[in-house]
């Protein structure tokens, strides 16, 4: 395929955010994801052949596929993915839908009761203190997943990376309950 | 199946694509038999030459239109022919090759397709050039119509046909503006590519652009232009509340104004008519003043002058007064003196005697006054009392003095010369222990002495420096004997006897005159007497008249005193008008010069002063009298009054130009500033209405908004509606072992949530709903509608306007049996390669057959390539779906599909394929056969 560089006028931009690991977001970064939506198959070659998996998702969220994490990163995506997983718990709690977490305020009081509820589990990830809570919020703002506006965190689509890991992890413990009932069943 | 079906009856290729002759039956299902790569997707492609028509659709995979027209059109005798049957009757399309330039034509005619009319008795092929006589002698009247006429007669667009043109429609299109979108599907569907959800979503919005409003919304230029009003509104709300208490200073201010430039027109004729007037009440006050001064100067003087007359009257009366009183008084006393007198007689007896008595003392004083006087006596007696004492020491010392020593010692001259030398009184004095004089050295004294005489000579006396002549000397003491001395002291001692005799007598002399004179005393008192008694007898006579004299004079000094008192009244009260007159004139002299200064400094000769009555002023109400001494006073504060309103003026310009710095500019079109404040006060009173006015501005520029929105929202549940009939439609019939299969729009969450607040908070507002309830959250301030217009505005920017495909993607949604729907947005990847093929088919046939007139059916074809992939019963549902939709399938595999009516397999001779329809196996279902 013959790239033309000239069409292609948001790259540089595009690449600073995606190589720094965060995550394009469809509302938050409109036009980068309209030249994405426009050149998507341009800049997937581009950037494979520069060696970066680029996946755009059609939910609204763009980023590089990288199997190398510093140990940083490591830390602070296990932590989010603990904090996100039991948000996610909560509000379920509350009877909410999990794929509208778009429109969930995250604010002050949300925290608290997190914080309230799963204390000790927070404690288990060295997460101390309700402030650490919004530390990791803020980390995870500067790599796209939420944004923060007048103290109060949104979730962007990005954080359906989560989710669908969530579901799969999910699914993967119900086919093995099967598994094991199938097992029973034969013995 | 009956033939009275309308659609495709057969396709004919001659000389064309590698055949020499190719005849396939499309008036159902076809399994084209054929080894790989022996031409069965060229004789498929062919049909895009003829039902695709544009070049610019066609689409011949690896190879190019050139290419491909080569292939086709090789030479002047190559056909592509297609058989269709409409309502109109049965009718041939056909493409003929021009030549060497590889370029084709296109003609149509009524009737069947006869493979005859195309060949020459010679067997040969009938020449492009021919070709149009020859079907003419034929019995069919053929026509060469140009590619966009042949389009718009196969598309049923019968505004580019002409009126002669038989209705060759083989796609009923519901509106013939999609042709294009149906030619582009139609090459997809033949062709099979890959097909991912954005594709399938350009094509349905295509397909369903008729349902939905279509609109373009630029959503920034919409709400601006809706809220432009508003916006300016509530800036110019929000400057003036800012500036609040500013302006209602200035109001004040205003009103004060007003208020001074009723006052200023009111007295500025009265003080213009006063001023002039000035001069003359000034000049007649003071002149007025000046006489009255005067004449109480005058009244001064008269007064003064009546005072001093006052003071003579008094005094003068009080002397006549005290002379009479004195002459009262000495009568009294006279009276007393003269009690025991009872005659003048007696005062005269008693004098007579007393004269009688000194005339004789007279007499006797006279005899004694020839006798010496008596100091005479006196000084005799004192100097022989004193010879008589120096006499009795010469006798007591007689025997023992100086003198006899002297004589003794001393030669005669020497003793002569010294007695001249020593004064009697020394030379007399005794000498012995206890006196002066102590002779104690008789010799020493004789040696002295002898000295002595050396130095005495001839009458001369030489002491050491004095030389004494001693002839002038005479000797001074003669020693007297004792009885000399005796003697002489009894002379002395009778001459003091007689003296003493002497003295007496003359010293009652001198009594007896004093005697006398005290009797001359009485005489003269006496006659004295007399005369007071004379005296007071007269007085006596007189003190009758005397007394009411007295009288009269009392009281007129009475009088004098009480006119006195009244003068000094009089005298205090013209005091006091000279001081008042004075006060005047001093006060006039000041209000001259204050009112000479005052119009000096007038202010009103000039703008605005001038045209004072023009602007908007308060009537003044005052009592208008302007008395002339007042005059100082009000013109002063008259230029005071004219001062402040010039400073108001200033300072309401520089507060209001300071308002328009602030942004306060609703009113600046004012015609001038005066009516500019007067709307701005206005409008500040009314501040809570005006924010009401915004408030309502604000609602309905919302549902102004929300109505474009609105569109959108409706167009996407359109769609949405629209996407669920499309799923239906490809879901009649389950595919291959697909539990689920759906193409499902989703929504962008956050763009369809931002419209709907928008819309929700419109319809709150046009329901009556009103944000009073809760005022603070009011449209103008409402966060969430802020937040959904700012997203609505940035999505609008970075696309160039809203439009309804921004508000939704697509997902192909499938699911086997056993399993959770999974969402994909790309098909290709979702499932095995059949299943693949068959969803996209499918989906394509599904989106053609909605584009199509369903009231006029008319069968076409589509086309199945590695048909072998499906199993039976696939292959059976999807011809069953495909005539569904007004489609017959050709299957294309190496083996035969039994599901097809025909199996037509694909023959080679000398290097030619060619397809004769007696290749062609016609299979029947049994169950057809036994009907």
């Amino acid at each position: 395929m013959i790239l033309d560089f000239t069409a292609l006028t948001q790259l540089q931009p595009l690449f600073k955010l995606l190589s720094s690991g965060a995550h394009l977001n469809r509302l938050k970064d409109t036009e980068l994801w309209l030249e994405l939506e426009n050149f998507q198959s341009h800049y997937e070659s581009l950037f494979a052949a520069l060696g970066f998996i680029l996946v755009v998702d059609g939910r609204g969220f763009a980023y590089f596929k990288t199997e190398l994490a510093s140990s940083y990163t490591g830390k602070l995506t296990r932590r989010l993915a603990l904090l996100i997983m039991l948000l996610f718990e909560y509000q379920a709690d509350q009877g909410l839908h999990l794929f509208q977490f778009q429109q969930w305020r995250l604010d002050t009081s949300l925290l608290d009761h997190l914080w309230q509820q799963y204390f000790a589990l927070f404690e288990a990830e060295e997460i101390n203190s309700q402030k650490a809570l919004k530390d990791i919020l803020d980390s995870a703002a500067r790599v796209g997943f939420l944004v923060s506006d007048d103290d109060v965190y949104y979730l962007l689509p990005a954080v359906h990376r989560y989710l669908d890991l969530f579901e799969e992890l999910a699914q993967a413990e119900r086919s093995e309950h099967i598994k094991e009932d199938l097992k029973e069943d034969i013995l | 199946m009956s033939l009275a079906q309308y659609g495709f009856q057969k396709l004919v290729l001659l000389n064309s694509a590698g055949y020499s002759r190719a005849e396939l039956p499309l008036d159902d299902s076809v399994s084209i038999i054929a080894p790989n790569n022996t031409g069965k997707t060229s004789l498929i492609n062919a049909l895009q030459f003829l039902l695709i028509l544009d070049k610019r659709h066609m689409d011949f995979g690896a190879h190019s239109v050139e290419n491909s027209k080569r292939f086709y059109f090789p030479d002047n005798s190559a056909y592509i022919l297609l058989e269709v049957l409409l309502p109109s009757g049965m009718a041939v399309i056909g493409c003929v090759g021009k030549g060497l330039s590889h370029d084709y034509e296109y003609f149509a005619y009524q009737g069947s397709l006869d493979l005859d009319d195309y060949r020459l008795d010679d067997g040969k092929l009938v020449a492009q050039p021919k070709l149009i006589a020859r079907l003419f002698e034929c019995g069919k009247p053929a026509k060469i119509y140009p590619q966009a006429d042949l389009r718009a007669l196969l598309y049923g667009n019968r505004q580019k046909q002409r009126a002669d043109d038989p209705d060759l429609t083989i796609f009923p299109l519901e509106f013939t503006s999609q042709a294009a979108t149906y030619q582009r599907i139609l090459t997809r569907t033949l062709r099979l590519d890959r097909l991912d959800s954005k594709e399938v979503k350009n094509y349905l919005l295509e397909i369903f652009k008729h349902d939905l409003q279509d609109r373009n919304v630029d959503f920034k230029s919409e709400w601006d232009k809706s809220f432009a009003d508003v916006n300016y509104d509530k800036s110019q709300y929000d400057a003036v509340f800012r500036n609040q208490a500013l302006i209602s200073a200035m109001e004040d201010s205003q009103q004060t104004r007003q208020a001074l430039r009723g006052k200023i027109i009111l007295w500025r004729p009265l003080i213009e008519q006063a001023l002039n007037d000035w001069e003359d009440y000034n000049n007649s006050t003071t002149e007025q003043l000046r006489l009255r001064l005067r004449t109480s100067d005058e009244e001064a003087e008269a007064l003064e002058n009546r005072q001093k007359t006052i003071y003579e009257d008094r005094a003068e009366a009080k002397t006549v007064l005290k002379g009479y009183e004195k002459i009262e008084s000495h009568y009294q006393e006279l009276i007393i003196q003269f009690q025991f007198v009872s005659g003048i007689a007696q005062l005269q007896n008693q004098r007579q005697l007393l004269q009688k008595q000194r005339d004789e003392l007279m007499r006797s004083i006279g005899n004694a006054e020839q006798q010496q006087s008596l100091g005479a006596i006196n000084r005799n007696i004192a100097k022989i009392t004193k010879e008589k004492v120096d006499l009795q020491r010469q006798l007591q010392s007689i025997n023992n003095n100086l003198y006899l020593q002297l004589q003794k010692l001393l030669p005669t001259d020497s003793f002569e010369f010294l007695t001249r030398l020593l004064a009697k009184s020394v030379l007399s004095l005794p000498i012995d222990q206890a006196h002066a004089i102590e002779l104690n050295d008789q010799t020493a004294l004789r040696s002295f002495a002898a000295l002595l005489e050396s130095r005495l000579s001839a009458n001369r006396l030489e002491l050491p420096g004095l030389l004494l002549d001693l002839s002038a000397l005479e000797p001074n003491l003669i020693i007297k004997t004792a009885q000399e001395l005796e003697i002489e002291i009894s002379d002395c001692e009778r001459q003091l006897l007689e003296l003493n005799a002497l003295l007496n007598s003359v010293e009652t002399l001198s009594q007896q005159k004093q005697n006398q004179q005290k009797l001359e005393q009485q005489i003269a008192e006496l006659t004295n007497d007399e005369k007071n008694y004379e005296e007071l007898l007269s007085l006596k006579v007189s003190a009758l008249e005397r007394s009411p004299a007295i009288e009269a004079l009392k009281q007129k000094l009475t009088l004098l005193e009480r006119e006195t008192s009244k003068l000094a009244e009089q005298k205090k009260a013209i005091l006091l008008a000279q001081e008042k007159h004075k006060a005047d004139q001093k006060e006039l002299l000041s209000q001259h010069q204050r009112i000479n200064t005052a119009r000096q400094q007038r202010l009103d000769q000039q703008p605005p002063f001038t045209i004072l009555e023009q602007l908007p002023n308060f009537a003044c109400m005052d009592a208008t009298e302007l008395a002339m001494p007042t005059l100082a006073d009000r013109i002063e504060t008259y230029n005071r009054d004219c001062y402040k309103l010039k400073q108001i003026d200033e300072q309401l310009n520089q507060q209001l130009a300071g308002l328009h710095r602030d942004g306060v500019n609703k009113f600046q079109a004012q015609d001038t500033a005066e009516q500019e404040l007067d709307a701005l006060f206005n409008y500040t009173a009314q501040l809570s209405q005006e924010q009401e006015a915004i408030e309502r501005k604000a609602r309905s520029a919302v549902v102004q908004v929300a109505a474009i929105l609105r569109d959108l929202r409706d167009s996407l549940e359109t769609f949405k509606r629209r996407m669920r009939e499309f799923n239906n439609k490809i879901n009649r019939r389950q595919l291959s072992d697909l539990k689920v299969f759906k193409i499902e729009p989703r929504e962008e969450d956050t763009l369809v949530r931002a419209i709907q607040t928008l819309i929700s908070t419109s319809e709150q507002v046009e329901s009556g709903n009103s944000f009073d309830l809760f005022d603070q959250n009011t449209v103008l301030d409402d966060k969430e509608l802020n937040k959904a217009k700012d997203i609505l505005i940035k999505e609008g920017e970075a696309r160039g306007g809203l439009r309804v495909e921004h508000l939704f993607r697509l997902v192909f949604i499938i699911a086997k049996e056993n399993q959770t729907p999974a969402e994909f947005e790309d098909i290709d990847s979702a499932a095995s390669n059949g299943t693949v093929l068959m969803a996209k088919l499918i989906t394509g046939l599904a989106m053609l057959n909605q584009m199509q007139d369903s009231r006029k059916a008319i069968k076409t074809a589509c086309y199945l390539d590695e048909a072998a992939s499906l199993d039976q019963r696939n292959q059976r549902n999807l011809i069953e779906i495909a005539e569904e939709f007004g489609f017959t399938l050709i299957f294309a595999s190496p083996e035969p599909q039994i599901t097809a009516r025909y199996c037509v397999p694909i023959g080679t001779t000398k290097g030619k394929n060619h397809i004769s329809r007696l290749n062609w196996q016609i299979l029947e279902s049994l169950a057809d056969v036994d009907n």
